[in-house]
């Protein structure tokens, strides 16, 4: 008998090109992952593999001052993703699950942290749990010293969790009832179906939220800045080594570093979630999802949820207080000065670019990562995994890091030789006031990549819900692979498509360190004016921008949900009709 | 619509599947050759992992062959993607979009056939009516009971009319009345539409009950094709007669053969039955009685067995009875009232000849 | 069919919102009637000073902000195609830097020669001082009243058991400020030995010996115990002593005057140290390669003018000039009433990684009692 047994790669690619969409919108994401996002670090890559950068591995690798900060990172890293995840899980399950008062309150404060300008959630709780904090020492009357592990996990906790919290929703409010209805049937307590039914099936959605956040608690810059204290992570080294070092070698070799442990916890991520089968979604839909009633599971879980709704609520309204007074906790007299600042000063035009070029990142965002999630989950392919962490990349890379690759990648036009056409320019120069649209293509890209890896991660977890029959089905009635996409899967992953896009808009808002490279005189970015305010003291001036930016978000989030409709089609219909 | 179109022939088809997890391979299909009439109902049957659903999948080109060659009125389609291959599936969870209501599943396989709206319009109301669901055009799928959703997935795939109808294991959710009632519906609509129809089952009565021709798969190959009643009366294999109904699997000795019968010693009786092979005088064969051909009697000329077990079911008894060290199951149908016998009473058994086949051992 | 809309209405918003982007295109600049700066002082300053330039010449001027070690990377990674003429304001030493990887390119202004204090000339013309920082100390007075000491007027001030854990200062791996501090207590201990014996406080081209050195590492690592935090940059500390998260900060005395102006003026005092201080100067360079080099040449010609110098006191700017003849602020340092140690940029420069690399080993990571 002959067997083609030519292995899967070709059998993988000879079924890719009986679909010719698929196999173009293959090659054209391969191609924008690889010069969007590849190809910038790669520069910097390479810094870190000259003579000096290998000189500076080696002396770093056996410092046992870099160690205890490699060490600090990862500690950091762990206990925010887990932390995260955890607060995420809590309250979507509060949200989906029980039967509480206030929920769309905390709905939407839960929402809220999704907008986090930088330095003003850590400002913000400084003045509130600081040395001199408000309630610290306003009620307590203790100096507590926030600056280190504890603050900064707090921070960047509240900071992170929504994403955790807008996936876990998703997949809660999808998992199909009649596997509780099965469970409790067979007698099984409250709890018991909670360990053995939920929590598994919601383990895709716990490890893509834990590996979300921990990336982006390892790469961020502007929370440890301002209150890691004496606990040092390399992210702040990398930004350091440049700043002020200016060393850029060091800078890329401690960036390599960072990646490690980004890299480890997203292999682990994929062998779990390659190991469990979760699907809910099935097409063969049934009733509606039990929830829990009783007191003493129902108004502990109430209390914690409210407990951190309030804390946010209070964490923000330092912020809005904070707009409207002269200096906040120290002279609180109330002033509109700050917002005339922010409407009539030279940061107007600042906030005007950044909304405009924010708005267009977010669609492309939002469908790229729903795109990507489609191919990673349902296409058998060589190279999946890498084509996800090559997204992934967007965000595990230190901003400032991905900033120089773009000067240095994209600051010149790119032109290949052909034997006959001659010199093409297949990409011209994208970064600098003469560049394309005054720089704004570039600062653009930064916004997509950055913000793709959480709409990724959304997306496959909403995908491994649903059965792949249900876009089988699709394909038998002959619609082609990208019609199933548009027709079919877009739709049925709503939820994490509108949360992808809501998490996309409001880190296009709030990225800093990235874009600092990459603003021209013709394009200025708002998040740039509030550490320039944070500079100089001027908090007032500082929080009047974080306002106005919050509100700015919260209207896209409203005309978010009046296009894209979380409400509507899948998530109602999944809720059971109700 | 020409009429002459759905004959799918199936040439040497093979499977092989990666191990999970390690570096071997699985054969799920292995060299598999089947022809497709057109308008026939053909069912795969067999037990869960015999590579009945993969053979499915092969055909609707969810799957891509690792050898062989799969042929639509003539034409290779062995690589040709599954939206292009003009036949519809339905599956075993429905897979109804649950986004859309009952009019949109239904128009969903037009419009992506680019059918014009008016068209459509016509062919979904059509449908519709025809699986009576004309009054739940605007239900979504959640809204409707087990049968319903079930009828949504059957229009929506008819309303297309493709060159081959393929099921996968389309009943098994329902409950026994409503898996009856549906048979029977899906029987009625193939005979009338006549479409080219491959179905998946593990349900032996399922397959006898729609089936043209069924196809008895085991550990990836064909056991046997044949008609309902050819499988169930002369079952090639073992495995064949006891996964098609009940039977009885009793040992005899050949005293003489020739052409296409032996005389065979059973139960204490010699008698002459059918075979296809050439068995020797003196050799061990195996005797297929399937328990409805067996009888109790009391009647202490026949072999007497002890009855273990009875266990009645209105339309008939079944009774478990010891013979020698072997069990037989032996079925009365339509027994009457009152004449029931008891566990521990001792019976003379027989059995009509005409209905017995024999295997070799 | 709502979800077919939404593709169709989210490429048209994309056209939409990208069209007037588009179409703005590349400018002619052979004009040279453009001039690009980049500009690491504070926004309000650089805003200040590209309006007053626009009207004096009519150039449409236009910058972007960012710190110095940002600038440099920026500068570094566009060498090829730079897209700034002129990088004004800054650490020196960032300049001196700059100069040694050849990013700028020299030029002699006309007011080059009369600028104060000398070093602010610079070296070869490659980049030139426009204003000068002092080093003081930034106490808020509630916290101190709190603590029951006064503000602190010497170094040595800064090591009273009173103030454990109530000082910051950024870490002088990441800060010119923290640098200058450092450098300030290097000359000092230098001073002490080379007035004990002449030769053992500096080498032969004037440079503080490693014995000097040594001396500051143990002040700064008796100092640590009094440290809370290293902050990153260099004029955070100022704003922890504002909001009462600490005593006193090292930091600029520009930088704690402009924070007195912010708002902070009742709780916060500025002192220095009496053994002497060190200073900043703020630099400005060509670009090398610039592409509007002329209009760059008149910035940095009228950057060293009273005029334009005096601009920074409008913005509450308060670093003292560089160009003897512009009026000095009210609210700025007298320059009689501190005394100025004698800076070393060129030799600070040298040390620099050296310094920051063993405070981070020796001094940043050892723990607090």
């Amino acid at each position: 008998m002959i067997r083609l047994n030519l292995g899967r790669p070709i059998m993988g690619f000879l079924r890719f090109f009986r679909d010719p969409v698929l196999v173009i919108s293959l090659l054209l994401i391969i191609a924008f992952v690889g010069v969007a996002i590849i190809a910038p670090i790669y520069k910097m890559v390479e810094e870190s593999r000259t003579e000096k950068g290998r000189e500076l591995f080696d002396r770093y690798l056996n410092s046992p001052v870099y160690r205890q900060i490699i060490r600090n990172t990862i500690q950091m890293g762990l206990i925010v993703g887990a932390l995260g995840t955890a607060l995420g899980f809590l309250m979507a399950y509060v949200q989906v699950k029980t039967s509480v008062p206030f929920k769309r309150f905390m709905h939407f404060m839960a929402l809220v942290p999704v907008i986090s300008p930088p330095f003003a959630v850590a400002t913000s709780v400084l003045l509130l749990f600081g040395r001199n904090g408000m309630i610290s020492k306003g009620i307590f009357e203790r100096r507590y010293d926030i600056y280190g592990l504890d603050g900064l996990s707090l921070v960047l906790t509240l900071s992170l969790f929504t994403v955790a919290y807008l996936n876990l929703k998703g997949m809660m409010q999808a998992l199909d009832p009649s596997l509780d209805e099965a469970a409790t049937n067979l007698g099984a307590s409250k709890f018991r179906i909670f360990r053995t039914v939920t929590l598994p099936m919601l383990l895709p959605g716990i490890a893509s939220s834990f590996l979300l956040i921990f990336v982006e608690a390892v790469a961020d810059l502007g929370n440890p800045l301002v209150l890691s204290g004496k606990y040092d992570v390399l992210a702040t080294r990398v930004y350091v080594a440049i700043v002020g070092l200016y060393n850029t070698t060091s800078a890329a070799v401690l960036s390599i570093i960072l990646l490690v442990p980004s890299l480890m916890v997203f292999i682990v991520q994929r062998y779990w979630v390659n190991r469990l089968s979760v699907i809910s979604i099935t097409g063969k839909p049934s009733g509606r999802p039990q929830q829990i009633t009783h007191p003493l599971v129902r108004w502990p879980l109430f209390g914690a949820a409210m407990f951190v709704a309030l804390l946010i609520v209070l964490i923000y309204a330092v912020i809005f207080v904070g707009s409207f007074v002269r200096v906040l906790n120290v002279d609180n007299s109330f002033t509109l000065d700050h917002f005339d600042f922010v409407i009539n000063g030279y940061g107007s035009e600042a906030m005007k670019d950044t909304t405009r070029l924010s708005a267009m990142a977010t669609p492309i965002a939002g469908i790229l990562g729903m795109l990507i999630a489609f191919i990673v989950v349902r296409k058998k392919f060589l190279g999946r995994g890498l084509l996800d962490f090559g997204t992934m990349l967007g965000i595990a890379v230190p901003g400032t890091i991905l900033g120089i690759g773009y000067l240095l990648m994209f600051n010149r036009p790119h032109t290949v030789d052909w034997p006959l056409l001659g010199t093409v320019e297949w990409m011209p120069k994208l970064t600098g006031s003469k560049a394309i649209g005054g720089g704004a293509l570039a600062i653009i890209l930064v916004y997509i990549i950055r913000s793709t890896p959480a709409a990724l991660r959304t997306g496959v977890s909403a995908l491994s819900q649903i059965d792949p029959v249900i876009e089988e089905a699709s394909v038998s009635l002959g619609a082609g692979s990208f019609a199933t996409f548009r027709r079919v899967t877009l739709p049925l992953i709503r939820p994490a498509f509108f949360s992808g896009l809501v998490y996309a808009f409001a880190r296009s808002m709030t990225t800093i360190s990235a874009i600092v490279f990459l603003t021209t005189p013709k394009t200025k970015i708002m998040t740039q004016q509030i550490l320039n305010e944070v500079e100089n003291g001027r908090y007032g001036n500082a929080f009047a921008y974080c306002v106005i930016l919050i509100l700015i978000v919260l209207t896209a989030i409203g005309i978010l949900a009046a296009v894209v409709g979380t409400r509507s089609g899948t998530e109602r219909t999944i809720e059971g009709g109700a | 619509m020409s009429a002459q179109r759905g004959s799918l022939v199936l040439e040497g088809i093979s499977k092989v599947f990666p191990q999970r997890g390690g570096h071997g391979e699985v054969t799920a299909v292995d060299a598999v050759s089947l022809t497709i009439q057109e308008g026939e109902f053909l069912t795969l049957l067999g037990p869960s992992g015999c590579g009945k659903t993969t053979t499915l999948r092969l055909i609707s080109g969810f799957e891509l062959p690792s050898a062989g060659r799969i042929l639509l009125d003539g034409r290779d389609i062995s690589y040709r993607p599954p939206n292009k291959r003009d036949m519809a599936m339905v599956f075993q969870s429905y897979a109804l979009f649950p986004h859309m209501n009952v009019y949109n599943n239904v128009a969903y396989g037009l419009r992506a056939h680019h059918i014009k709206r008016r068209d459509i319009k016509k062919r979904v109301v059509q449908a519709l009516e025809m699986m009576e669901l004309g009054n739940l055009a605007s239900r979504r799928p959640h809204e409707l009971s087990g049968g319903q959703q079930q009828r949504v997935a059957l229009a929506r795939s008819l309303v297309v009319e493709p060159s081959v109808m393929l099921f996968d294991e389309p009943l098994s959710n329902l409950d026994a009345k409503l898996r009856v009632q549906m048979r029977s519906e899906i029987h009625k609509l193939q005979r009338r539409l006549n479409i080219t129809s491959v179905y998946v089952t593990h349900d032996q009565v399922e397959a006898m009950a729609l089936s043209d021709r069924v196809v008895i798969m085991n550990g990836g190959r064909i056991e046997q094709i044949g008609t309902p009643e050819e499988i169930y009366r002369r079952p090639k294999s073992r495995f064949v007669a006891d996964f098609i109904g009940r039977a009885n699997f009793l040992e005899a000795k050949v005293e003489s053969a020739a052409g296409d019968s032996a005389v065979v010693n059973l139960l204490a009786q010699t008698v002459t039955l059918p075979i296809d092979f050439a068995p020797r005088v003196g050799d061990t064969v195996v005797a297929v009685i399937r328990p409805e051909a067996l009888k109790l009697q009391e009647n202490p000329d026949l072999k007497q067995v002890v009855i273990e077990q009875v266990m009645y079911l209105g339309s008939s008894v079944d009774y478990v009875v010891g013979v020698d060290d072997q069990r037989l199951i032996v079925v009365d149908p339509d027994p009457l009232f009152g004449n029931i016998y008891k566990e521990g009473q001792k019976l003379g058994i027989t059995f009509n000849p005409e209905t017995v086949y024999i295997l070799p051992k | 069919m709502k979800h077919k809309n939404l593709l169709v209405l989210v490429m048209l918003l994309v056209v939409m919102v990208a069209t007037p982007l588009m179409s703005q295109g590349p400018k002619a600049t052979a004009q040279e009637d453009t001039l690009t700066v980049l500009c690491t002082p504070q926004e309000d300053w650089c805003v200040a000073m590209t309006e007053a330039f626009e009207a004096e010449t009519g150039i449409d001027t236009s910058y972007v902000r960012l710190s110095s070690g940002e600038a440099l990377a920026r500068i570094r990674a566009t060498q090829d195609d730079p897209e700034f003429s002129v990088w004004w304001g800054g650490p020196a030493d960032a300049f001196i830097a700059a100069t040694e990887e050849g990013l700028l390119e020299p030029y002699e202004p006309e007011l080059g020669s009369i600028l104060e204090p000398e070093i602010a000339r610079g070296e070869g013309g490659y980049w030139h001082g426009v204003y000068l920082g002092v080093m003081g100390f930034c106490s808020n007075v509630e916290f101190l009243d709190e603590l029951g000491i006064e503000a602190p007027t010497s170094w040595d001030d800064l090591l009273a058991p009173e103030l454990k854990g109530n000082i910051a200062m950024a870490h002088p791996a990441t800060s010119g400020t923290a640098f200058t501090a450092f450098w300030t207590v290097v000359t000092l201990k230098a001073d002490e030995l080379e007035t004990a014996e002449a030769g053992k406080g500096y080498d032969e081209e004037g440079a503080p010996t490693d014995a000097a050195i040594d001396a500051a590492f143990e002040y700064f690592s008796d100092l640590h115990q009094n440290i809370l935090q290293y902050t990153r940059s260099g004029a955070a500390p100022g704003q922890m002593a504002g909001n009462g998260e600490i005593a006193v900060a090292i930091i600029f005395s520009h930088d704690c005057v402009k924070l007195q102006q912010e708002g902070f003026g009742e709780v916060l005092v500025n002192t220095f140290p009496e053994e002497g201080t060190g200073y900043e100067i703020g630099g400005m360079g060509l670009i090398k390669d610039a592409p509007e080099p002329e209009a760059a040449k008149m910035w940095i010609d009228w950057a060293l003018t009273p005029e334009a110098q005096a601009v920074a006191a409008t913005v509450n700017s308060l670093q003292l000039p560089t160009n003897p003849e512009t009026p000095v602020s009210e609210l700025s340092v007298k320059l009689d009433e501190v005394k100025l140690i004698n800076y070393n940029f060129m030799a600070a420069g040298a040390r620099r990684n050296d310094i920051a690399e063993r405070f981070d080993a020796d001094i940043a990571p050892q723990p607090t009692e």
